[in-house]
């Protein structure tokens, strides 16, 4: 494995283990962000926070 | 007169969309590579739009909000798995487009056929893509139902609903390849985009001031509907959650209909720079869960599949028919464009991988006819399953995940040097089928928690592991 190639896997893991076993850690109701159950905001946010990590993955892959 | 208004708007929707459809399959002629794989020249815009099309289905604008209404924070999953799926693809899916572009591939079973040179295990993932495609568009045709139901204000019952669903589906099927299902998808994803936002933004705040109070109003009825529970909680606790969004996203890219679409790409650059900008659209679905939440607290009382008409009969009741028209309307195409591109992979599958591949439709005519023949099975199929088994959209949706999800070891180990025999991938598959026909069987969709999907898949990787190795040396001692 490049180190490219390296940059791109870790960048994947990093929000695929935040959707899954970040979830079982914050599911929690508290602090309530904008309304949103603590845990409904951490998903929110890295649905978000995805495709920048993603982005990076592509440019390293494409360099 | 209110139904004549609601109805009139969705059939209004409906005959422009089926135009529009056919606007953007004028002067294409439809040979079966341009009719299934868009000839291969579908570019950046129009493939996020069609892959989008898999998302903004009924099961979304319908599904995610009943399951917020009727369960609560299990839904959240819906919102995990789709941005799990493009994380998947990003790696996954340029190298399945390289080896089909290279090896001419039309259907999703093509990839098997041709990646471990078996024409039986091509016909054995199309029987099986076939068959998990039914509950699939039994969801879209239940999510028509129900909305002809509320936009005909008691007008229509349900088995008359059902078949003008069945009827409306079949004809917008034979009218638009895949281009024109991706072209409609425009519209499509226009009007829902309409009518999440009135029914995420404009109801909660209508009755609550705005989601936050909504969900303050939920909490205050229902402590610990928004947090997902522990372990202890196995119909929908956290172990739950999570495997059923691994496994959903490992499905996700399984269907035929998924497969045809990255075919059909224009490049990889095309396929990576959708998987990273994808995670955008399934932010949606937050509104999605807030009208659940809404109608949770306007409209209490929907049990069982009833909860999947939650915020649809709150803008019945409160809301003029234009409106209901409307969103019923976004609904309607969020069913339809999705089940018309899930009835011709379904069909497509098996013409191609078990008709032709054995001999029995021979020529290109015999082939387009028993696509469309079986067309019109998958759709009896999927009118027959709606008659027996009631079953919640997101419901239906996890039953057809369990089984395609089977043929993700296949597909990952397709893409690699070093291939298992066909046998080995065919004998996890069966055995993957096996477990889950047994937990259906006893009706329990789960074990410790975990969803029964996880166990098959389990189950098909070890039995893969350990036929790999056996079927080698067969085919080693035949060879000798």
């Amino acid at each position: 494995m490049t180190s490219n190639r390296a940059v791109a896997v870790v960048c994947a893991v990093v929000p695929a283990l935040a959707l899954t076993l970040g979830v079982i850690v914050f599911d929690r109701l508290e602090p309530r962000i904008l309304g949103l159950p603590f845990v409904l905001a951490w998903i929110v946010a890295w649905v978000l926070l995805t495709p920048a990590f993603m982005w990076v993955a592509y440019r390293s892959v494409r360099a | 007169m209110n139904a004549a208004i609601a109805l009139g708007i969705v059939a209004v929707v409906v005959v422009a969309t089926i135009a529009l459809g056919l606007r953007g399959v004028r002067g294409v002629t439809m040979d079966p590579q341009e009719y299934i794989v868009g000839g291969r020249r579908i570019g950046a815009l129009l493939l996020w739009l069609l892959l989008a099309g898999e998302i903004y289905t009924t099961f979304t604008f319908l599904g995610a909000a009943g399951w917020a209404y009727g369960r609560g924070a299990p839904a959240y999953y819906i919102l995990c798995y789709g941005t799990l799926a493009y994380i998947i693809s990003f790696f996954l899916a340029p190298r399945v487009h390289r080896i089909a572009r290279e090896r001419g591939y039309l259907t999703g079973p093509d990839f098997f056929r041709d990646r471990y040179d078996s024409r039986l295990l091509g016909a054995l993932v199309a029987l099986l893509g076939f068959v998990m495609l039914v509950p699939y568009v039994t969801l879209q045709l239940t999510g028509l139902q129900i909305l002809l139901q509320i936009a005909g204000f008691g007008s229509i019952n349900a088995l008359a609903a059902v078949a003008i669903g069945f009827f409306v589906i079949a004809l917008f099927t034979f009218v638009a390849g895949l281009h024109g299902t991706a072209w409609a998808s425009v519209a499509k994803d226009a009007l829902v985009l309409v009518g999440v936002l009135f029914a995420g933004i404009v109801l909660p705040a209508h009755f609550f001031g705005s989601p936050a109070g909504a969900m303050d109003a939920v909490l205050r009825d229902h402590p610990g509907w928004l947090t997902i529970a522990g372990p202890d909680v196995p119909a929908s606790g956290i172990t739950w959650v999570v495997s059923t969004t691994v496994l959903t996203a490992c499905g996700f890219f399984m269907w035929p209909q998924s497969m045809a679409a990255i075919y059909s790409a224009r490049d990889e650059d095309t396929l990576r720079r959708n998987a990273v900008f994808l995670p955008f659209y399934q932010v949606m679905l937050l509104f999605v869960f807030f009208a659940g939440f809404t109608a949770l607290e306007v409209l209490p009382g929907l049990t069982g599949p009833a909860a999947d008409q939650s915020f649809m009969l709150v803008v019945q009741k409160y809301y003029p028919a234009w409106v209901l028209g409307i969103i019923a309307a976004a609904g309607t195409l969020a069913a339809l464009v999705p089940a018309a591109g899930q009835l011709l992979a379904a069909a497509s599958i098996v013409s191609k991988n078990v008709f032709a591949d054995y001999g029995i439709a021979r020529d290109q005519a015999a082939q387009t006819r028993t696509t469309r023949i079986l067309v019109l099975v998958v759709a009896a199929l999927a009118f027959g399953f709606w008659a027996v088994e009631k079953v919640t959209l997101v419901g239906l949706l996890l039953i057809a995940y369990n089984g395609v999800t089977q043929l993700f070891p296949g597909v990952v180990l397709g893409v690699t040097a070093r291939r298992p025999p066909a046998a080995a991938v065919g004998a996890g598959i069966v055995a993957g089928v096996v477990v889950l026909i047994d937990f259906a069987a006893t009706k329990t969709g789960q074990l410790w928690g975990i969803n029964s999907g996880i166990i098959a898949l389990v189950a098909n990787v070890v039995v893969l592991a350990i036929a790999w190795p056996i079927a080698n040396g067969a085919r080693r001692t035949t060879a000798a």
